[in-house]
């Protein structure tokens, strides 16, 4: 089974497509002291989308203060980014999930739009 | 010439034994979960008060497409318009309606996404447990009903699915 979809993943190609990774990620101590951080993959094979914005949440869906190098991530067609989430050791604890989600332009005036959000959690 | 043929066998065996040298491909099938906006939806204009993406309104129904490359660690939300994001000004109320099922699958077992879906938000919100791993398609059916057979506005009309892959 997982061959199969390897094989259609791999031959189909994402058309239009948001992914996120990984699904558990690990906080690990950054450079600065009392700073976490965790390591996320982010890749657009969505040609609609430009940005994508970052969140983090608590257990409940209350955000969470976090760092990046920016909060909304251009990303250009089929381009991958890594990205470095920041969290003090303050709020460490609550962190519990790191999502992505797509940003629509206002510009854009198709009748039905997908909103694409992924969020991996933090165990 | 027999010395020179001698000569070569070694160094033939040696070309032998690099060319069948076998090289290691390693993979890794990393858990994730993967969004694809398949279809982009259309509202037909049934009657002059209702826009609708079902087919037999003339509209054009919206699918979203999930890989799942491992089951069980992901669960599936979608969430289907209450408002327009982009329209002419309405002054009166709009009613949704909506339904959220996951279509074409690939694998059959994967039935169970639609036995076990959970609906709240007024019936906007879909949650599906994805315990199969492989790719499906939901379908998505949007009807939106303005005031008390009012006809809409005359203008161009956008609205938002919002569709999520949350880790478990």
């Amino acid at each position: 089974m997982r061959f199969i979809l390897l094989f259609l993943l791999l031959a189909g190609g994402y058309a239009n497509a948001h992914q996120f990774t990984p699904t558990y990620p690990k906080l690990e101590m950054s450079h600065m002291v009392g700073v976490f951080k965790a390591e996320m993959v982010l890749f657009n094979t969505r040609e609609d989308i430009r940005y994508y914005g970052l969140s983090v949440f608590d257990k409940d869906w209350k955000s969470v203060r976090f760092a990046a190098e920016s909060k909304v991530v251009p990303m250009d067609y089929q381009e991958r980014k890594y990205i470095t989430i920041y969290i003090s050791s303050k709020e460490v604890d609550k962190a519990k999930y790191i999502c992505s989600k797509s940003k629509i332009l206002l510009t854009v005036k198709e009748p039905s739009i997908v909103s694409s959000r992924i969020c991996s959690k933090l165990k | 010439m027999k010395m020179k043929k001698l000569l070569l066998i070694p160094a033939l065996a040696a070309t032998a034994s690099v060319a069948g040298a076998s090289i290691p491909i390693n993979g890794f099938i990393e858990s994730k979960c993967v969004i694809q906006s398949d279809t982009a939806g259309m509202f037909g204009n049934p009657t002059v008060d209702k826009l609708s993406t079902k087919s037999a309104d003339g509209g054009v129904m919206p699918i979203v497409r999930y890989d799942i490359v491992t089951a069980s660690k992901y669960k599936a939300v979608i969430t289907t318009p209450t408002d327009f994001s982009n329209s002419p000004t309405l002054s009166d109320s709009v009613d949704w309606t909506s339904t959220t099922v996951a279509g074409q699958m690939s694998d059959s077992e994967m039935s169970v996404f639609n036995t076990d879906k959970v609906i709240y938000n007024n019936g906007h919100t879909t949650e599906f447990d994805l315990v199969k791993a492989g790719s499906v398609w939901f379908n998505v059916t949007s009807e939106a009903e303005y005031g008390y057979g009012k006809a809409f506005p005359s203008g161009n009309y956008t609205a938002l699915i919002v569709a999520e892959c949350i880790a478990k």
